[in-house]
């Protein structure tokens, strides 16, 4: 189980390099990196809301839950 | 006032290890001399004064790799280097010289039984350290899960 991070998807939907995004939104460019690299702990509704703002999308095309674990959610 | 103080503090502390340095370097060149007295005052048979003496160098040593160990913790301290393994190490560090300072005073109390209080007095120390270490590595955990938080 894991939410996986689309972000470098939707980066390259719109065109759009990473340094240019990271000072848009105003994290770094390392920092960026951590969260396109699925590193992140966690996301500040602060960041995704301005990563949905420069990308134009919504929370769910940048965040993905990978339900893998065996049995869970069957009924 | 008290923001000039916030930013002398860790200045005021590095002066208190200087002291205690001093301190220990004095008891260091004076040790005879002193232990002979306090021997006289007492009237402490030769070898228990020896035993005192043998102590009081013993935990010298100790004594001087903490007062190092809490120099450089200082210093980072000052860089703005606060919650990092190297300040743990620092610390775990001090909590075994207080450690084996009481148990130095522990063999001492053979020869000289008041050596309870100095072993009491350092084992309690030992246990302090040891506390604020485990708060700087739960910190430092914290720190690091923080780092990954964007």
């Amino acid at each position: 189980m894991e939410i996986r991070v689309n972000l470098d998807v939707m980066m390259a939907r719109r065109k759009i390099q990473s340094g240019d995004l990271a000072e848009r939104i105003g994290i770094t460019p390392a920092n960026l990196s951590i969260l396109k690299t699925g590193k992140a702990k966690a996301i500040r509704f602060s960041t995704l809301m301005a990563l949905c703002h420069e990308l134009d999308c919504q929370p769910g095309d940048l965040l993905e839950f990978i339900d893998d674990a065996p049995g869970q959610g069957d009924h | 006032m008290q923001d000039w103080l916030k930013s002398k503090s860790i200045l005021f502390s590095k002066l208190g290890v200087l002291i205690f340095a001093g301190l220990l370097a004095a008891l260091d060149i004076g040790g005879w001399w002193i232990v002979r007295w306090f021997g006289n005052l007492r009237h402490l048979p030769r070898q228990n004064s020896l035993g005192i003496l043998i102590a009081l160098y013993l935990c010298s040593v100790f004594g001087w790799i903490l007062l190092w160990s809490m120099w450089k913790l200082l210093r980072n301290l000052g860089r703005g280097q606060v919650f990092t393994e190297a300040n743990i190490r620092l610390l775990q560090r001090v909590s075994l010289c207080c450690a084996a300072a009481a148990f130095i005073c522990a063999m001492g109390v053979v020869v000289y039984t008041p050596f309870l209080i100095p072993v009491a007095a350092a084992g309690f120390m030992a246990l302090i350290v040891r506390i604020v270490r485990n708060v700087f590595q739960k910190a430092l955990e914290m720190k690091n899960e923080l780092d990954l938080m964007i």
